[in-house]
C-alpha cells in the first residue's frame, strides 16, 4: 500500500521563510566581508581579499583562535566525559534518581548571564567561596584570583561552562541508555564480564549515536562561546581570555562591519572544516559497531 | 486535484506575503494625531493646520541618571502640551544602537551625545544632524568658551551643550588623611611619600579598578594634562589629530607608564588589583580603607547614594595629578551635548524642546538634582567641595580639557591595553599597542592622515 504523502509545497513557506531570514543574509555576508563596510563611511566598496589579509596579521586574532581551540578541545572532551559518567551513574536505581537528574540539567536552563554572574560573586578572591572554601580546610596556599589572573582565568571559564552543559549530555545519553537491551548487558555479566569491560564492548558501543550527537553540539557550541566569556571575563584581563565572537563584537563595535563580517566568515569556515570530517568520521564509526 | 493544487498554491503564496507584510514597517506614521493635521489641511487649503500635541522621543545612554531630565520633561509637557518619551538605551553599546537607528531611518527626536566635535564625525553631522550655530535663542546664555568648544573647524555646531563641566584627578578621603597626618601632595614626589606614609600606617593609598578597566585610564588621561601637555603643547595635540607624531615619541606619556609601574611595584595599589572594580572602590573609600583614587567625578553622585550628602561635602576631597613642581593641572571634561537628527520626526517641536531645556529655569532645576560647575551664565549650582577645587584652578588658568576630547581618533580598547600592561608591565609595548589602536581607529573613522 503507498503512504499517503503530503504534497511537496507544503513545505514552501518554511523554505520561503528559511530562504528570506538565513539564506539570504548569509549570502549577502559573504558579500559584505569582501567589501570596507564601516559605520563612519557614507560608501561601501568592493575591497576583495583586503579584510583577510588584515585577519591574519593581526595578533588578536591569533589570541582568539587559540583561546577558542582550547576552550573547545578542553570543553568538548570534558563534557561528554562528565555527561557520560553522570548517565551511568544516574541510570542506576538510586532512591533519588530523579532528583538528581533534576539537579544535573538545571544549569543547562539557566541563562549562561545568570551563572556568569553567580560565578563572579563565587571566584572572588576575597569573598568568593571557592577561596573561602579553600583557606578553611587549610589550603589557603591554592587560593587565587580565579578569573583575573591569566594564568587560570581561561580554565576557570572551561570548568564552569562544563557544570553548566554536562547536564544536557547526561540527558541525552541517558535517552541513549534506555535503548540498550538488558538482555545484551546481561549475557555479558553471565560470561564473566566486569562493569569496565561491559561499559567497553557492550555500553558504548551501542551508545554511539548519542555520542556523535553530543560530541558535534559540544565541539560546535563551544566554538561560539560568548555569553560566558562576556559576563566572566569581557575577554581579559587584557585579551588573554578572547575567544572568536568577543573578538567579533568588539570588531561590530568599533563600526568595523566588514572586517567583523570576515572574522565571521571564518569562524563559519573553521566549523566546518572541523564539524564535517568529525561528523563523517563518527557517522562511519557508527556503522561499523 | 488541480483545482487543490491551485487553492495549495495560492494560500502559500498568501502566507508569505502575509509575513512579509508583517514584517514592513509604514516609518511610524500610523498615528491618527499625524495623520489628523493633513486632513484638515486637505479639507481647507487657506487654514493653517491645528497644532497637535506630539510626543518626542529623547534617547539618554543608562548609565546617566535620567531623574532631572524628567523634570525638565514635566515642565515641557506643562508648557506645550508635548510629551516626551525618554529611552534609556545601554551605556557601553549606546554609540552603536544610536550609529544602527540612523541607518535604519529610526531617527529619535533629541539625544544625549559626550562632549566634542569628534561626536560629528562619528555620526556624520553633516548629513544627519540638525545645525545649530546661527539658532536665536540658543547661544546667549553658553559660557564663551564652551560655545567656541562646541564648533568644528568651519564654526559649525551640530549639538547644544548641556550639562556641567566635569572633572578627573584624584579623589581622597579626608579622614583618613587628617588621621594619618598628612595634606594634598605639592608635587608628583610628594603624592608618593604621602602614599607611602599611608600605606605604613595600615590604609591601602590607592586603588585601582583594573577588572572593570575604564578607572585604569583616569591615571593617564589626568596624567596627561599635567604632564604630556607640558611637553608637547597644543601644537604637539594637533600633530596627533593629523597622525603626524607617534604616541611613542612622546617621553613625558612614556613616563606615565613608568610611574604607574612604580605604584604597583611599591604596592601602594590594593591587594588582587586585577579583580578591582568600580563599585568596591567607593565601599572602601567610603569606608576609609582606601585613601585615593584616581577617578571621574561620576563618583560622587555615587558615593552620596551610598554615604550620603554630608559625607561627600565634609569627607572627600580632590587635588589634580600633580607635576613634578608643583599641584598640577585639573583635568576637566566639557559637557555633554544635545543632539537633534535633520530628518526627526518632529524636527520643530524638537528644535523647540532643546530650547526649553537650555532656559535659565530647566538648567537651574537641572543643577539642583545633579550638582556641577555651570556651563550656563548666570546659573545657580551648590558645588561640592571638590567641585570647588576645580572651580578654583579653572579659574587661576590651570585646567585643560581632557585630551580624549581634543583629538577627533579615540585611544582604542585603552582599559584594555592598561589591563594587559598591568599584568605584564611592558611600558613599550603598551604604548606601541596604544599607537596602533589609536591609527586603527583614525582610519576606521577615514579621517585626514590617517588612510
Amino acid at each position: 500500500m503507498e503512504r499517503n504523502k503530503y504534497p511537496l509545497y507544503f513545505s514552501f513557506p518554511a523554505i520561503i521563510v528559511f530562504l528570506l531570514f538565513f539564506i539570504t543574509p548569509t549570502v549577502i555576508g559573504v558579500y559584505y566581508s569582501f567589501t570596507d563596510w564601516n559605520i563612519n563611511a557614507s560608501t561601501i566598496k568592493f575591497i576583495g581579499l583586503e579584510n583577510y589579509k588584515e585577519l591574519f596579521n593581526e595578533p588578536r586574532l591569533k589570541q582568539a583562535f587559540t583561546n577558542t581551540l582550547i576552550f573547545a578541545a578542553a570543553v568538548t572532551v570534558l563534557q561528554n566525559v562528565s555527561g557520560i559518567a553522570l548517565a551511568l551513574i544516574l541510570n542506576e536505581k538510586l532512591r533519588l534518581r530523579n532528583l538528581l537528574r533534576m539537579i544535573f540539567f538545571m544549569p543547562y536552563v539557566i541563562a549562561p548571564l545568570v551563572i556568569g554572574y553567580i560565578f563572579r560573586a563565587i571566584y572572588h578572591p576575597e569573598h568568593g567561596i571557592v577561596n573561602k572554601f579553600l583557606d578553611m580546610v587549610g589550603l589557603d596556599f591554592m587560593m587565587q584570583d580565579w578569573l583575573n589572573d591569566p594564568k587560570f582565568a581561561l580554565f576557570t571559564i572551561i570548568i564552569t561552562d562544563i557544570w553548566r552543559v554536562a547536564g544536557f549530555s547526561m540527558v541525552v545519553y541517558l535517552a541513549g541508555l534506555q535503548f540498550i537491551p538488558k538482555d545484551l548487558i546481561e549475557s555479558a555479566s553471565i560470561d564473566g564480564a566486569n562493569y569496565w569491560t561491559r561499559f567497553k564492548h557492550v555500553v558504548f558501543p551501542l551508545l554511539a549515536p548519542a555520542f556523535t550527537v553530543n560530541v558535534l553540539l559540544a565541539m560546535i557550541g563551544s566554538m561560539k562561546v560568548f555569553e560566558i566569556v562576556m559576563v566572566l571575563t569581557e575577554g581579559g584581563p587584557g585579551y588573554t581570555t578572547e575567544v572568536f565572537y568577543t573578538y567579533i563584537r568588539n570588531t561590530f563595535s568599533s563600526g568595523e562591519m566588514g572586517y567583523a563580517t570576515a572574522i565571521n566568515m571564518l569562524l563559519f569556515a573553521l566549523v566546518t572544516l572541523v564539524g564535517v570530517p568529525v561528523l563523517m568520521a563518527m557517522k562511519k564509526r557508527e556503522v561499523e559497531m | 486535484m488541480r483545482k487543490m493544487k491551485a487553492v495549495y498554491l495560492t494560500m502559500v503564496f498568501l502566507l508569505a506575503a502575509l509575513t512579509l507584510a508583517a514584517c514592513g514597517g509604514n516609518n511610524g506614521n500610523n498615528t491618527p494625531a499625524t495623520n489628523a493635521p493633513e486632513k484638515t489641511a486637505a479639507a481647507d487649503p487657506t487654514k493653517e493646520p491645528a497644532k497637535e500635541p506630539v510626543t518626542l522621543t529623547f534617547l539618554i545612554p543608562n548609565t546617566d541618571d535620567a531623574t532631572p531630565y524628567t523634570q525638565i520633561f514635566k515642565d515641557f509637557e506643562a508648557k506645550t502640551g508635548n510629551k516626551v518619551e525618554v529611552q534609556a538605551l545601554p551605556g557601553g553599546d549606546y554609540d552603536n544602537m544610536l550609529k544602527t537607528r540612523f541607518s535604519t531611518g529610526d531617527f529619535p527626536d533629541v539625544f544625549l551625545m559626550q562632549p566634542g566635535t569628534k561626536q560629528y564625525v562619528k555620526l556624520r553631522a553633516e548629513e544627519t544632524l540638525y545645525e545649530w550655530s546661527g539658532e536665536a535663542g540658543v547661544w546667549d546664555n553658553v559660557i564663551e568658551s564652551i560655545t567656541e568648544f562646541q564648533k568644528d573647524t568651519s564654526g559649525k555646531a551640530y549639538g547644544v551643550p548641556f550639562g556641567k563641566t566635569g572633572m578627573m584627578g584624584v579623589f581622597y578621603n579626608k579622614d583618613v588623611f587628617a588621621k594619618a597626618g598628612i595634606e594634598p601632595p605639592t608635587n608628583y614626589a610628594n603624592l608618593l611619600e604621602i602614599a607611602k606614609k599611608l600605606k605604613d600606617s595600615g590604609v591601602t593609598p590607592f586603588y585601582e579598578g583594573v577588572k572593570d578597566g575604564w578607572p585604569t585610564q583616569v591615571f593617564y588621561l589626568t596624567g596627561w594634562v599635567s604632564q604630556v601637555d607640558q611637553e608637547i603643547g597644543d601644537e604637539g595635540v594637533q600633530k596627533l589629530n593629523v597622525n603626524g607624531m607617534k604616541l611613542s615619541e612622546i617621553t613625558a606619556l612614556k613616563d606615565l607608564f613608568v610611574k604607574a609601574k612604580e605604584i604597583k611595584d611599591l604596592g601602594l595599589f590594593q591587594k588582587n588589583t586585577l579583580s578591582g572594580t568600580f563599585d568596591e572602590l567607593q565601599n572602601e573609600l567610603g569606608e576609609g580603607k582606601v585613601a585615593m583614587a584616581f577617578m571621574l567625578d561620576g563618583i560622587l553622585p555615587q558615593l552620596e547614594k551610598k554615604f550620603g550628602n554630608d559625607f561627600v561635602k565634609e569627607k572627600i576631597g580632590f587635588f589634580p595629578f600633580p607635576s613634578a613642581t608643583d599641584t598640577g593641572t585639573a583635568m576637566i571634561t566639557p559637557p555633554n551635548q544635545l543632539m537633534v537628527p535633520s530628518k526627526a520626526k518632529n524636527l520643530e517641536a524638537a528644535k523647540e524642546l532643546v530650547k526649553f531645556m537650555i532656559s535659565s529655569e530647566s538648567v537651574n532645576s537641572f543643577y539642583k538634582l545633579h550638582p556641577g560647575i555651570p556651563i550656563f551664565k548666570g546659573a545657580d549650582s551648590e558645588l561640592y567641595p571638590s567641585q570647588q577645587t576645580v572651580q578654583e584652578y579653572i579659574d587661576a588658568g590651570k585646567s585643560k580639557v581632557n585630551v580624549q576630547n581634543r583629538l577627533t581618533a579615540s585611544f582604542l580598547d585603552l582599559g584594555k591595553i592598561l589591563q594587559g600592561f598591568h599584568i605584564s608591565g611592558d611600558v613599550d609595548a603598551a604604548i606601541k599597542e596604544m599607537d596602533t589602536n589609536y591609527v586603527k581607529d583614525g582610519n576606521s573613522k577615514r579621517l585626514e592622515g590617517f588612510e
